[in-house]
């Protein structure tokens, strides 16, 4: 059910091409080679795409927290394809994990600083060093903020939103909706969360350059410091890891413990609200809260349709069950079929162990 | 600390209407715990629609009469009024909803700009914010004075609107004068609703590793190995 659908059409057509934006061409000679593009056999290995020399570049600025792609992020690297063409190269500002997977030529590092005007004018210098035809940002609050400052610095128009983007066409909303704005893809971009799939062509390539030494800037004098925030009293549409109960936990205590010493955020299924067991601000699901978590892990939760709908957007689900056909199990990339009440003890003696 | 709130006339979301974006209202809310003399500040034809922020914590207006782009006349005004504090929404509500013009004031004013703020306290010679980051997290900036903040949307919800206080309110009128908005040389059309992708990766490795009835000790290790490898355990640091 969340398996993704088969497209044989799509199979057969890469199985009868080279590369992803090749055409297809039929093998008249048989003699199995094609019209194989130079790139495509490379010492990289097979089906991986190589940039040598690229006429323009494109920057997508990627958030990577903890140096971990965003869905939004791997949207912005696959839009930078779409403006790329076939003549230049996606270079991936700030590093992160599975870069060359999400489509990136290139991996520009930028240095970490918690000032976003010291960041911003970074981007500056590598803007005005690489000279990129594009520049690319999810309009999330990190990106956003980010295109916004750099944009304002250089004094260009920035396209912010953009819903939808080709190589000739972006579109944004305005007026409450009411509206939309159309143009030729300017330089400086945002995009909105889901205006486009992450990438799906070959693996690139990755590779590092080199950033021009960094120019000293008089920047203001503000000074941070981490607030840390009690993760249990995080809201339940925020939090980036939750431990949720269902109908097979019993001993709340045990769970409540538990999610304390993970460090997490509590949550329930509907069964465990509905008895009293879990504040109903806890309930995850259709009717309760949808979350947006890196992890999701459900103790004792079957996964009632509902239920997935409210995690459809978790990128990682543990779940510990005693059925084996429940379609949490199925949609856990680590799934434990067993008692959850015999889970929780084991984990808590563990942690106790190494702590 | 004299506190001033950039007020912009919205469409309500769903009704169509003119009304004082929730954003703004919040802003004035932040700005009334700065300062209980917190007053607003807004450049357009009419006032009519903000003056709503009266009765929601601000306690006077001053009025920019124009037609066109307001910046210009924002910061001029602003050097004028020299505030120690000048908050706004994140974005416009039924205009053009870029979000650039408190960034376009900041850099013309040389200010800096702190976003995503959900509470202000001032603290000897600055300001101290709590800014709300991804994912749940916050934390505090302090900045020197004179800056521009913008509100969250998870900063307190809008004070409740007071007839009395909104009647009793001042209106300060003044003339301005601004250049006409610059073409942008967009195409416009009827908004027309796209479909939206989802995270495509969802789904992606379903059917993962699956543990039939391991001893709940191998289990519990296997589960914390797993969360370790995702570093949402163990290593918790914002951003």
């Amino acid at each position: 059910m969340n398996r993704l659908r088969r497209d044989p059409r799509a199979e057969r057509l890469a199985a009868e091409t080279l590369g992803a934006a090749a055409r297809r061409r039929l093998d008249w000679s048989q003699k199995g080679t094609g019209a194989a593009p130079a790139a495509a056999m490379d010492a990289a290995g097979p089906g991986t795409r190589i940039v040598e020399a690229p006429a323009f570049l494109v920057f997508a600025v990627v958030d990577a927290p903890r140096d971990h792609l965003t869905a939004q992020d791997r949207q912005t690297l696959a839009a930078a394809h779409v403006l790329v063409g076939n003549g230049g190269a996606v270079v991936m500002v700030r590093a992160a994990e599975n870069a060359a997977e999400s489509g990136a030529d290139r991996t520009l590092p930028l240095e970490v600083d918690p000032d976003p005007d010291a960041l911003a004018d970074q981007l500056t210098d590598l803007i005005a060093h690489f000279q990129p035809r594009h520049v690319l940002w999810p309009e999330s609050e990190v990106g956003g903020d980010l295109a916004r400052r750099v944009a304002v610095r250089l004094g260009e128009p920035l396209f912010c939103g953009a819903e939808q983007i080709s190589v000739n066409s972006v579109r944004r909303p305005a007026q409450g909706r009411r509206i939309e704005r159309r143009a030729k893809p300017p330089r400086f971009i945002t995009l909105a969360d889901g205006a486009i799939a992450s990438y799906a062509g070959p693996r690139c390539e990755a590779r590092l350059i080199e950033a021009p030494p960094r120019k000293a800037h008089v920047r203001a004098h503000l000074s941070v410091e981490d607030a840390h925030a009690h993760p249990a009293a995080t809201p339940l549409a925020e939090a980036d890891f939750v431990v949720a109960a269902g109908n097979g936990v019993s001993d709340f205590d045990a769970f409540r413990r538990l999610v304390s010493a993970l460090g997490a955020t509590p949550g329930a299924s509907r069964m465990a609200c509905d008895a009293g067991l879990m504040p109903r601000s806890a309930q995850v699901g259709a009717s309760g809260t949808v979350l947006a978590a890196h992890c999701y892990f459900a103790l004792g939760i079957a996964g009632a349709p509902q239920h997935l709908q409210g995690v459809a957007n978790c990128e990682n689900v543990v779940a510990v069950n005693t059925d084996l056909h429940a379609a949490m199990i199925a949609r856990a990339a680590l799934a434990v079929v067993g008692d959850a009440q015999a889970v929780m003890p084991a984990l808590l003696a563990l942690l106790e162990a190494e702590a | 600390m004299k506190a001033l709130v950039l007020l912009s006339r919205g469409l309500h979301p769903v009704s169509g209407k003119p009304c004082l974006p929730r954003a703004d209202a919040q802003a004035a809310r932040l700005a009334a715990s700065l300062n209980r003399d917190a007053g607003g500040l807004h450049a357009g034809p009419s006032c009519e629609t903000v003056c709503e922020a009266l009765g929601r914590g601000l306690t006077q207006l001053t009025h920019l009469r124009l037609d066109g782009d307001p910046v210009p006349a924002l910061v001029a005004s602003l050097r004028d009024l020299k505030p120690d504090v000048v908050l706004a929404g994140p974005r416009g509500q039924g205009g053009e909803d870029t979000g650039l013009v408190p960034y376009v004031i900041a850099h013309a004013l040389g200010w800096p700009l702190i976003p995503h703020a959900v509470e202000l306290e001032a603290v000897d010679g600055g300001l101290r914010v709590t800014q709300a980051l991804p994912k749940g997290a916050r934390r505090f900036v302090t900045a020197p004075l004179p800056v521009l903040v913008t509100a969250h949307s998870g900063a307190p919800s809008p004070l409740p609107f007071a007839y009395g206080r909104a009647r009793a309110g001042r209106i300060h009128e003044r003339e301005a004068f601004s250049p006409p908005a610059a073409p942008d040389g967009f195409e416009t059309r009827p908004y027309r609703p796209r479909p939206r992708v989802l995270a495509a990766n969802v789904g992606a490795h379903a059917r993962g590793r699956v543990l039939i009835n391991p001893d709940p000790h191998d289990a519990a290790r296997e589960i914390l190995a797993y969360l370790r490898e995702l570093g949402v355990f163990g290593q918790r640091s914002p951003t």
